[in-house]
């Protein structure tokens, strides 16, 4: 079983080229390994990185609901998806619970809950072109659109959203902004 | 002249006059894929000026034929392209973002997640096979549409035996166990 040990990292590559004929920046990232941290340093938090290609769904459509996703808890944002009307959400659900499985098994993620949602992306698939006839013998060119879901999961409870800038706040940059200024070249 | 008018406005006539030409010229090798063009579009070549009327007529014809046209000049129609800047703005505005459910509990019965003034999702595809397949042992009695006793029925499990209650009922047999859900009455 020694053989085989030796021969699992090389089939992975070789598999996935068949289809794109590349292997997506994304995937690799999951790739990228740290050297060991020192006793004194904070721990470094465990980061997932999971995707999935050429889904049937509009770009645009699926970013709605990429940004309500972002910066939730994984169970808060499979409950939200859950109840979402949106074609998207069911396919996000799946990669989200595919890349849970994933922190678990491979990632050494300790509690499945601990994870959410640094980022979520998407991104555009490959397009096709075809005919759309009209009535009175008009036609028009539709194109059918795919798109790519991009997520990063990040070990750790969320961080706490940012409080909205208020006037004050700004006053108060832009006083110190007028204090900031100096006579340049002078003694 | 052809005097055909298919396409009467004059923004869709230059468009599909555009799409011929590309068609004629081979720009769009792959639009019908070999086969003869499914709904050709007609040219139409509508010339005020040319129609072949008397002189007699042209006063009427000139006072008609602006009222057609000019009429579709004033259509509204987007002046300048509006930028990518513009267009986030409109796309990404908080009306049009996706709110957040806050009405969303944990059923206490199976423990999956539900909506406050919704069944449990969970909860009510078990009742819905169950009852599916008590519709079978109906079906199996009745042998036939129309056959419905006019007493009411009673579901029977396993080591279940009918009551005095259940004198004059028609009981239909499940071979399990009695659901925890489905209280005997």
């Amino acid at each position: 079983w020694l053989a085989s040990g030796s021969l699992f990292p090389l089939s992975c590559i070789h598999t996935s080229t068949s289809l794109w004929q590349k292997i997506g920046k994304w995937e690799k990232k999951n790739r990228i390994v740290y050297p060991p941290q020192l006793p004194g340093e904070p721990r470094r938090p465990a980061e997932i990185y999971h995707c999935r290609r050429e889904i049937k769904y509009s770009k645009d459509k699926m970013w709605y609901l990429a940004k309500l996703i972002k910066g939730m808890s994984i169970d808060q944002a499979l409950a939200q998806l859950e109840f979402s009307d949106k074609k998207g959400a069911k396919v996000i659900k799946e990669v989200l619970l595919e890349a849970q499985e994933m922190a678990v098994r491979k990632h050494n993620v300790e509690f499945k809950s601990n994870l959410h949602i640094a980022e979520s992306q998407t991104g555009r698939g490959r397009y096709v072109k075809r005919l759309r006839c009209h009535g009175k013998g008009m036609f028009g060119m539709m194109k059918i659109s795919r798109c790519h879901y991009f997520v990063k999961l990040v070990e750790g409870p969320p961080p706490p959203p940012e409080p909205p800038r208020t006037g004050f706040d700004q006053a108060k940059e832009y006083v110190q902004q007028l204090r900031n200024r100096t006579l340049v070249h002078t003694l | 002249v052809l005097v055909v008018v298919r396409s009467p406005l004059p923004r869709l006539r230059a468009l599909l006059q555009r799409c011929w030409g590309r068609l004629e010229r081979g720009l769009w090798p792959g639009v019908f894929g070999g086969q003869s063009p499914p709904c050709g579009p007609a040219l139409a070549v509508q010339g005020p000026a040319l129609v072949p009327q008397g002189i007699s007529d042209t006063g009427e014809s000139s006072a008609e034929v602006p009222s057609l046209l000019e009429s579709v000049l004033w259509m509204a129609a987007p002046k300048h392209r509006r930028t990518i800047e513009v267009n986030r703005c409109r796309r990404r505005n908080p009306s049009k973002l996706i709110e957040i459910k806050r009405n969303i509990d944990v059923c206490p019965e199976c423990g999956n997640l539900k909506q406050k003034h919704v069944l449990c999702g969970y909860c009510y595809a078990k009742v819905k096979e169950e009852t599916r397949l008590i519709r079978i042992e109906i079906h199996k009695k009745e042998r036939g549409p129309f056959n419905a006793p006019t007493v009411e029925t009673v579901v029977l499990y396993e080591g279940e035996k009918p009551t005095e209650k259940d004198e004059g009922k028609r009981i239909i047999e499940r071979a399990r166990k009695r659901p925890s859900w489905f209280v005997q009455n």
